[in-house]
């Protein structure tokens, strides 16, 4: 390109997105890993904290109300996040496939109604089903009651609670990864079909050996997605459960923000911090090795 | 068609409709009730369709909750954060699409990771932060933080790459200087990314929830929708108020709704422009 080099307009125009991002994300950043060595009050200017090395990861580990709380909450968010991951990866493709690659009418409404429900606020769509889950004037018991299946004590039981957030959350992304799938879709190329269909392909085949496989990219990218969206669960906690029962909805943005924010131990709920950012780099860098190895197969 | 065929394509349908009628029945049933009468509400077995519709729940909401100035709040702002990312999006995106520096690609990656950042990882020390500017408790609290996002400046920079740079050098040997430029020629031609990224960063701000309430500290002069919506959940616990709790909701959730359904082609074709959004 001819007048490439533009010093001056350069910083001008990146002025105020580095200088926001660098406050309000990086420097945070740089922040919460110095502030997991320390203890330290959230009320208090940060220059208050104390060094502590690494008892607030100790702590963590060790068998205290402390560590088995936070070790709890870390359980129950990989656990939502996995579930999550198994329902909403399937159900997307086969819509994703029946929206794209379908003759059925009405396929633009399917869409249309799948996605909307991600435009709904968290909050909203929290009150809702904990409506919806109510053991006796809920309607999903009601209806479960027609196919002969027991009233589900849903939010109210320890064994039940996390399940119920997990579908109300497949309910909110669907539409979303649903699209994602379809975008997916887009990008491969029609005649790669119609080569498959003239081989005799059968549909289920033709999609289980040609289209799924073409599909991965996409798809590794949703899992990576859906992994980074659920664990941020937050609403339905603070204003359904708050963690409860008996801390089987205990998550870790909620639980975190409980001891950093709520009880001022920033310098432990920093640790917590760092240790959900680890896991979830540990996972991610998982993902994409068990990726690479299904690729070299 | 053969016998096989049809019946594939009847359990088709009936899969469709089922996905359908499953997804779309939470928000139905949001609206029926928020249409009861408080008994209808108590009973068990659940009433589906209420028999006499009111929207007497509508008007006690407002008895709970400042429904004006919450609607108000979520408007500024959805409103300002949404026109700052158009800015600094626009113009970073700009750069890292058309200019040449040292450390770009390096600047740009360290930007763009912090996309996939769980926003709970920097919640704490941020919140301190917004304490010491005095901005804590206010809009411009909940506002200045996300005033800039690497979403938008990702999104917009692989729209910028694709103008031509004859545009551009066209524009500087008329004098044009590159302020001008990127909001008088590079705007208008990206404008469908702009809308769509507007649409996002709307929605996304409207319904945001873990910033302003932790950010505002219960201050609920200052309160979004959203929040305002989590303390009528509260303060309206019991079975037959639920009603008013879907009233609410209704209200909370028909802008960010609305505007999907008017503008969904925007939402959808970037999606498949850029596989992201957020």
């Amino acid at each position: 390109m001819r007048v490439a080099r533009q010093p001056l307009w350069t910083a001008a125009f990146l002025a105020p997105s580095v200088a926001l991002i660098g406050v309000f994300v990086l420097v945070p950043i740089g922040l919460t890993l110095w502030l997991s060595l320390h203890e330290w009050s959230t009320a208090t200017p940060f220059g208050e904290a104390s060094w502590v090395g690494l008892d607030n990861f100790k702590a963590l580990f060790e068998g205290a109300i402390v560590g088995r709380d936070f070790r709890q909450s870390w359980r129950n968010t990989f656990v939502y996040a996995g579930l999550s991951i198994a329902l909403i990866l399937p159900l997307s493709v086969v819509l994703g496939i029946i929206i794209q690659r379908s003759t059925i009418r009405g396929r633009t409404v399917l869409r249309t109604v799948l996605f909307a429900t991600y435009t709904i606020p968290m909050i909203a769509v929290a009150i809702v089903w904990s409506k919806l889950y109510s053991p006796s004037e809920g309607p999903i018991n009601e209806a479960l009651g027609w196919f002969g299946i027991a009233p589900q004590p849903w939010l109210s039981d320890t064994s039940t609670a996390l399940v119920s957030l997990v579908f109300l959350n497949v309910w909110q992304q669907l539409g979303y990864f649903t699209v994602l799938v379809v975008a997916g879709l887009t990008q491969i190329s029609p005649s790669v079909f119609e080569a498959a269909a003239l081989d005799g392909a059968r549909t289920l085949k033709l999609h289980a050996y040609v289209t799924i496989p073409l599909l991965r990219r996409t798809l590794l990218f949703c899992v990576v997605i859906a992994l980074i969206n659920a664990i941020q669960v937050f609403e339905p906690v603070v204003a359904i459960t708050q963690g409860g029962p008996v801390g089987s909805t205990n998550v870790l943005t909620y639980h975190i923000r409980q001891v950093g924010i709520e009880r001022s131990q920033g310098g432990l709920a920093s640790a917590m911090a760092v240790m959900l950012l680890l896991s979830l780099m540990v996972v991610v860098t998982l993902v994409f090795a068990l990726a690479r190895r299904a690729e070299d197969r | 068609m053969t016998a096989g065929r049809l019946a594939s394509r009847t359990s088709l349908y009936a899969f469709a409709l089922l996905v359908c009628v499953v997804t779309a029945f939470p928000v139905l049933w949001m609206v029926a009730t928020s249409l009861k009468t408080p008994s209808e509400a108590l009973q068990s077995p659940p009433v589906w369709i209420p028999g006499s519709p009111t929207l007497e729940a509508y008007g006690q909401v407002g008895d709970v909750i400042d429904v004006g100035r919450s609607f108000l709040n979520s408007a500024l702002i959805a409103t300002i954060t949404t026109a700052g990312i158009l800015v600094t999006s626009l113009l970073a995106g700009y750069v890292f699409a058309k200019y040449r520096f040292r450390g770009r690609n390096a600047l740009f990656a360290l930007l763009i990771a912090t996309m996939f950042l769980p926003p709970i990882v920097t919640l704490i020390p941020l919140f301190r932060i917004v304490g010491q500017l005095g901005i804590d408790g206010s809009l411009a609290g909940v506002i200045v933080p996300n005033l800039a996002n690497a979403f938008g400046i990702f999104l917009m920079r692989q729209f910028i790459a694709g103008v031509p740079d004859e545009l551009i050098e066209a524009a500087r040997l008329d004098g044009a200087s590159e302020l001008r430029i990127v909001f008088s020629i590079v705007a208008p031609v990206v404008l469908p990314a702009l809308a769509a990224l507007a649409l996002f960063a709307f929605v996304y701000h409207w319904n945001s929830y873990l910033w302003p309430l932790t950010v505002l500290q219960g201050n609920e002069d200052h309160a979004p929708i959203v929040l305002s919506l989590a303390r009528l959940l509260t303060y309206t616990g019991s079975a037959q108020n639920t009603p008013i709790v879907m009233a609410g909701a209704t209200l909370a959730v028909l802008p960010p709704l609305l505007l999907f359904v008017v503008l969904q082609r925007f939402f959808v074709n970037t999606m498949a422009r850029t596989g992201l959004s957020g």
